[in-house]
């Protein structure tokens, strides 16, 4: 079964903008995790959305918080 | 190919004709609307249930547009909106009840969601020009509505019992969405094929299976059913043979039937109608 995952959403309003973090989504794979992040986060009118897995994010100087590893994983 | 800018431009026959297959449309939109509604609070997660909301008002906004073109097609909206039965719908059957499980759902948002977003299409590469501009918009959000529906299907399909469950759901349904783009020589679509409104029923159908039949064909629906094949270059096309039963081509769906008491006194606003003065 496919597993949920959380995604990570970066969006910008217009072309010469840098991304902007606007929040994440969970699901159970990429398919549903655009469609959640386009139809969650649509306050904006948004020029560009990406999205993400978390996990698959390499830690720079913290290994273990708050960002590369799923709260849920850290018991 | 002649273009008509606005339904004045349209033979009378074929004016009340478009008008029809617009109608039948705007009730679908609004009846999917309610149908995606009634899973905002039961959805599987709290995103799967904010997307149930957005395409909601997305079917509601799509009903509404499309609503506000029939008053040019000699359409009185106020009737229209709040004085018809049930059996004065045009709605698919499908829609005509809320989806009793998830798969159920899901197999709407394939299949119907999908069929009403290809009749828009092809509206809108036809020679009824208003249909173009207002077509856009409408199209851009659909494709997040099949991308929902294609992510569901791979979900369930990974799922304990999800396939057979989806399965099942998509194939109560198959029947009523591949048969509403008509017979062959459908008194609806065939004089508006003539015009270069539409195309023939074939064709739209089968740009309909071009999108689900890859889905289908996964879930063993299709292939079984003997409804749908691919040819040799991979293109899923209809088989000649489809079941009509029951069909009303005036109605777009079953003869019978039509939205149920709930759905009714939703769509039309019936509870809160006495709040409104002049309605």
């Amino acid at each position: 079964m496919e597993s949920e995952r959380v995604y990570e959403v970066f969006a910008r309003k217009q072309r010469q903008d840098r991304f902007q973090h606007v929040g994440t989504v969970t699901a159970p794979n990429r398919n549903l995790a655009r469609v959640y992040a386009w139809q969650t986060y649509d306050e904006d009118k948004w020029f560009e959305m990406v999205v993400a897995p978390r996990d698959s994010f390499s830690a720079v100087n913290l290994f273990r918080f708050p960002f590369t590893v799923n709260e849920s994983d850290l018991g | 190919m002649t273009r008509f800018r606005s339904p004045s431009d349209l033979p009378p026959g074929d004016r009340t004709r478009l008008g029809h297959l617009l109608l039948a449309l705007a009730d679908n939109k609004r009846l999917l609307g309610i149908r995606y509604s009634d899973w905002i609070l039961g959805a599987p997660s709290v995103e799967a249930g904010i997307a149930c909301s957005a395409m909601s008002q997305d079917e509601w906004g799509h009903g509404r547009i499309v609503y506000s073109m029939l008053k040019d097609f000699d359409h009185d909206p106020r009737q229209l909106e709040f004085l018809r039965e049930a059996d004065g719908y045009l709605n698919s059957e499908v829609v005509d009840s809320e989806a009793p499980t998830w798969p159920d759902l899901i197999a709407l948002n394939l299949l119907w969601d999908t069929a009403l977003s290809v009749q828009f299409d092809v509206l809108a590469e036809g020679s009824y020009e208003p249909l173009h501009h207002k077509s856009r918009k409408l199209l851009q959000e659909e494709r997040y509505h099949f991308d929902h529906a294609v992510g569901w299907s791979e979900r369930l399909m990974t799922g304990s019992g999800g396939e057979a469950a989806l399965a099942g759901a998509c194939g109560a349904i198959w029947n009523s969405c591949i048969r509403w783009f008509g017979e062959s020589d459908d008194p609806l679509i065939s004089p508006l094929a003539d015009l270069g409104l539409v195309p023939r029923p074939r064709v739209t159908r089968a740009r309909w299976l071009a999108r689900v039949g890859p889905v289908a064909g996964l879930l063993g629906l299709a292939v079984e059913s003997g409804e749908v094949e691919s040819d040799e270059e991979g293109q899923w096309v209809g088989a000649p043979e489809l079941h009509w039963e029951g069909w009303s081509a005036s109605r777009r769906r079953r003869q019978d039937g039509g939205p149920d008491e709930d759905s009714l006194a939703r769509v039309r606003g019936d509870r809160n109608r006495v709040l409104v003065a002049d309605a």
